[in-house]
């Protein structure tokens, strides 16, 4: 009896969930934001969160599009593939919203993107800053005009990183040899090539050698060995997933050689509780507003609701991408109140014309409008479509900085050493490396 | 000598058929969408069950094959524009050839060694596509904007459903047919069939070579279902994981358990997301999964098959005697 | 030369120190246990919490780690191992099951950002261009120490002699008189326990993260496989091969090819010599 209860039971779940249909509630007169990002993770939570102070704020001012209510539905990506294609379908058909914010990581966004241009929902990526899809917009922008990137891509990165190796690393520092510790991965790659072939003719600084590593290294000590031993004046170091643990191994090991790069983990504040402090004297590039940023007073205040309302738990303070979010979803729906709605002719257009300056001591600090199709970068000489309108050049008067430079101090404070515009701190090597 | 069908049988598959081919009418857009998931769940989970529920040879490393197909088929069509008519077939052959060189020397080994070995055998295959030509492979990032066959969720469902519908009648028939026996006894006691003169080595071969057509058909249609391929999303443990619970969960060595347990595997994760929506989600999934399967491993078609032939039975492993 | 055999040397100790408890489990139970490397992740995170969160001194929060993992052991086999006893294919799959739920709680706890286990024992030092830390050295002589202690209680104690038994003739030992029970869930604890350990070294080598669990299997997957049916000695023998061949690699060839060379030694010796470089030895 017990047996068919249970049998019963089993049978009921599954035809339960197989056959009923979700209730889709969908009340007249609200309009709804997707959020679609991994819920588990900083990266993904600043995102959400920068995404819902700035709804809330849109909220109390009245609603929009006449006085419409918005409503944020969230969908876990948990960072997997998969998975992100299946919460892209959910906040599309179950959901059916008007527009999504992502926070998710470069293959996630790759991964739903053929759904975005099969739905046409306007989509604003803040987290991922990868090339190659403002290149698909750039081969093909009737099909993915929908797409939008307020993150500058990597491209951006690596010309502006290039400067940064002219001014401090080969000027100040005196440094003429380098080599790269590169981890195994396609953006690892990307910023590889593009600053191997730029580093010696603009920054006069030799590539003597490049070591490309495994993605799950247990152990750096060979290879720092080996970096040692090519005789160079610093490391240059590219890691984006598993960064802590090649910038912890330096530490622990004290290298006797300067190292800066790319650190990916040492991008949010909680990078010092993370590491137990073993984490000074790394410095990596990242965009902006980064840890040590000051920021503007309009940018402040969103980082005054962010602390009173998320302080608690961790991100206690907002990643670069919560900014990205707060002011996205604050101009989507500036070009949705233009445009009548998020209907693709007209809202495109509106969003591709959006210019948010945020001032500083009545300086331009940080700006938010996008690359129009067409438009040429002047320094790289190619077009960013839909990507945020960086400024790769001194004094950047015309937009942000695509990136700064951070630094880790040993006794955990984090300043902004480059550009000069935006610097309030000093280059730094830790104490154990012999100048 | 083929068990003969009869009408009842035949009159069950027509009327699953029609239920799900009427589906469509009745359920939201958003229903269909993990139907299409749930659909190519099956075929991979039925794959798996022709190889490892059938002959007791358990494979971790599935992705491998089914990687096979799906990045053979992605790289012909998005890097040289082949059409997708040519590159599914050949996809599929690559992943009958590819497969059977590289698991033929597997099949030597036994038991827990060779669920090891398609295990490493899915590690490396996830290591070499990121370094050896990310020029077509896409490296970590892996391929977006493959072609897709039809859009819609109706369409699409039609199309996966349609292929799981004639994979599984095929296996089915298969599996009615004297290699299907003799593959059950493999299972059962190895030495007992090599012993009344049948070749075992031959026998799992066949079974490997159907599961891995299989994987590789699925695979292909997966990929251009998706529009999308990444190394990450592939070769997977976690994906490893969501192919083999739900073979068993179902009940391995039938057709329609692995069916039952890929729909309700997909189902049990997406209809979790409103009431859960943050990483709670996974933890009780798994959990789920877990309970389930502790508490039977034969799975629910196990349990049913039982109440069908009036015995019932305690529930855990003490009552099994057939245990390997 | 010289920095190529210290560093290998250092690598095969914790290697060995990984392996150790999968290595236990393997030739007492006959069974690979798949959640071993939660293992490894629970001590790791076990420890961190402790000394790094609630500010516990570094020895008890070692062996609160300890703790922890010799109970996540003992659970296992009460609930998962012992009702499917019998049954090594699904005690495979039930555990790999299991590995997947308790990442899952990991990044419910943690979240999923990598976090960094300080040093166990602090200090660095030079010889040449290479750097030592003290923390791989200890882990080294921890390992070391490890290994000597289980050998000798497998083969002078009671209940060690009695594991050896029971991982030569599950069957006979039973006749003997010996609690096929009791002696199961000590080897489950025992192992649980040895890997919480190796945990807290790995984390303070690598990173805690919530799929840490993944390498360290791997690692130790790698070390009985190619040992074959693990003994303890072959169990270090192995453990150095891997640990040598990953050094080598790394610092002569391509540091890339790191895994990939591991996967072929893996696959190689597998359809070449199932039974493992030494064979079925015992305990």
């Amino acid at each position: 009896m017990r047996k068919m209860m249970r049998l019963a039971a089993i049978a009921a779940v599954a035809l339960g969930t197989s056959l009923s249909s979700t209730g889709i509630s969908w009340a007249e007169g609200t309009i709804k934001v997707g959020f679609i990002g991994s819920f588990a993770s900083d990266a993904g939570r600043s995102t959400m969160r920068g995404a819902q102070i700035a709804i809330d704020e849109l909220n109390a001012a009245g609603g929009v599009l006449g006085g419409k209510k918005i409503e944020m539905v969230s969908a876990d990506t948990a960072e997997d593939v998969t998975e992100g294609i299946k919460a892209y379908e959910y906040l599309a058909e179950t959901e059916k919203v008007d527009f999504i914010i992502s926070g998710c990581i470069d293959d996630v966004s790759l991964g739903w993107l053929p759904r975005m241009t099969e739905y046409k929902i306007p989509t604003l990526d803040t987290w991922t800053s990868n090339i190659g899809i403002i290149d698909k917009l750039v081969e093909d922008y009737e099909t993915y005009k929908m797409y939008f990137m307020n993150v500058a891509t990597d491209e951006a990165l690596a010309t502006l990183y290039v400067d940064f190796g002219k001014d401090i690393l080969a000027k100040k520092m005196g440094w003429k040899k380098t080599v790269i510790l590169q981890e195994d991965t396609a953006f690892g790659g990307a910023i590889n090539g593009l600053v191997t072939q730029l580093l010696a003719p603009e920054a006069g600084i030799e590539v003597l050698d490049t070591i490309v590593y495994d993605v799950a290294t247990v152990d750096f000590s060979p290879i720092f060995s080996r970096a040692v031993d090519s005789g160079a004046d610093f490391i240059y170091v590219i890691s984006s997933v598993n960064s802590q643990v090649v910038s912890s191994q330096y530490v622990k090991l004290q290298v006797p050689l300067a190292m800066t790069g790319v650190n990916v983990a040492a991008l949010g504040q909680e990078y010092w509780e993370d590491t137990g402090g073993a984490g000074g004297g790394i410095s990596t590039l990242s965009p902006v507003p980064s840890v040590g940023f000051a920021v503007d007073p309009e940018s402040q205040k969103f980082v005054d609701k962010y602390v009173a309302q998320y302080g608690n738990d961790r991100p206690k303070f907002p990643q670069f991408n919560g900014f990205n979010a707060y002011w996205g979803i604050k101009q989507a729906f500036a070009a949705a109140e233009e445009a009548g709605g998020f209907g693709l002719d007209k809202w495109v257009p509106a969003m591709e014309n959006q210019d948010l300056v945020l001032k500083r001591d009545g300086e331009l600090w940080l700006r938010y409008a996008f690359w129009k199709p067409g438009e040429v970068e002047p320094r790289t000489g190619r077009t960013y479509p839909h990507n945020i309108r960086f400024d790769i050049t001194p004094p950047y008067d015309d937009g942000a900085p695509s990136m700064v430079v951070v630094q880790w101090y040993e006794d955990g404070q984090a300043k902004v050493v480059y550009p000069p515009k935006y610097a309030n701190g000093e280059f730094a090597v830790p104490s154990w490396v012999k100048k | 000598m083929a068990r003969v069908i009869t009408p009842r049988q035949a009159a069950l598959w027509l009327v699953f058929a029609l239920v799900m081919l009427a589906l469509p009418q009745f359920v939201s857009n958003g229903t269909l969408r993990i139907m299409i998931f749930a659909n190519f769940l099956a075929i991979f989970a039925m794959s798996w069950d022709f190889l490892s529920g059938k002959t007791g040879y358990v494979s971790f490393g599935h992705p491998f094959l089914i990687g096979i197909g799906g990045y053979t088929t992605a790289i012909l069509s998005y890097r040289f524009g082949v059409p997708i008519s040519i590159s599914i077939p050949v996809a599929v052959t690559a992943t009958l050839v590819g497969g059977t060189l590289f698991f033929l020397p597997a099949l030597r080994i036994k038991g827990t060694y060779f669920a090891l070995v398609t295990l490493a055998f899915m590690e490396l295959m996830y290591q070499l596509i990121q370094v050896i030509r990310p020029d077509l492979t896409g490296g970590t990032r892996g391929m977006s904007g493959i072609k897709t066959m039809v859009s819609g969720a109706a369409p699409n469902f039609y199309l996966s459903f349609g292929l799981m519908f004639a994979i599984a009648l095929g296996l089915w028939m298969l599996s009615r047919t004297r290699l299907g026996t003799s593959l059950d006894a493999i299972s059962m006691n190895e030495e007992a069939v090599s012993g009344s003169g049948l070749n075992t080595t031959r026998l799992k071969l066949v079974a490997f070579m159907v599961s891995a057509s299989v994987a590789g058909l699925g695979g292909a249609f997966y990929v251009h279902y998706l529009g999308s391929i990444a190394p990450r999303a592939l070769f997977d443990i976690n994906f490893v994981f969501t192919i083999i619970v739900s073979a068993l969960i179902g009940g391995s060595a039938t057709i329609i358990g692995p069916m039952a347990g890929a729909f309700f595997m997909t189902f049990l994760l997406e209809y979790l997301r409103p009431l859960l929506p943050g990483s709670e989600r996974y933890f009780v999934y798994g959990m789920i999964a877990l309970v389930l399967y502790v508490y039977q491993p034969k799975g629910i078609f196990a349990i049913v098959s039982d109440l069908r032939n009036g015995k019932l039975r305690l529930p855990g492993r003490a009552a099994n005697g057939d245990a390997a | 030369m010289v920095q190529v055999l210290i560093q290998g040397f250092l690598l095969s100790g914790l290697y060995a120190l990984i392996a150790v408890g999968f290595t236990l489990i393997f030739s007492v139970g006959r069974v690979m246990n798949l959640a071993y490397g939660a293992y490894l992740m629970l001590g790791g995170y076990a420890y961190f919490y402790a000394v790094q969160t609630l500010g516990v001194p570094k020895f008890p929060g070692f062996l609160i780690a300890t703790a922890v993992g010799g109970l996540a052991g003992l659970a296992m086999y009460q609930f998962l191992v012992k009702r499917l006893e019998g049954d090594h294919v699904a005690v495979e799959i039930s555990t790999l099951i299991l590995a997947v739920v308790i990442q899952a709680g990991i990044v419910l706890l943690f979240n999923d950002s990598s976090k960094i286990l300080l040093p166990i024992v602090d200090g660095v030092w030079r010889v040449g261009s290479t750097s030592i830390t003290n923390n791989i050295v200890a882990a080294m002589v921890a390992s070391w120490i490890i290994l000597g202690g289980l050998l000798l209680f497998v083969k002078r104690t009671h209940m060690g002699r009695a594991m050896q038994a029971v991982s030569m003739d599950t069957k006979g030992a039973l006749i003997s008189g010996i609690d096929t029970n009791r002696i199961n869930m000590a080897t489950w604890a025992i192992s649980g326990a040895l890997g919480a350990v190796a945990g807290v070294f790995f984390a303070s080598y690598t990173q805690l993260n919530p799929s840490m669990w993944v390498s360290p299997l791997i690692i130790a997957v790698a070390v009985v496989i190619v040992g074959g049916i693990g003994s303890i000695i072959g169990t270090l023998i192995v453990a150095h091969i891997i640990g040598f061949m990953e050094i080598i690699t790394s610092t002569f060839i391509a540091a890339e090819l790191r895994g990939v060379f591991t996967m072929l030694l893996i696959i190689g010796v597998l359809v070449l010599r199932p039974q493992g470089l030494f064979g079925r030895g015992e305990l």
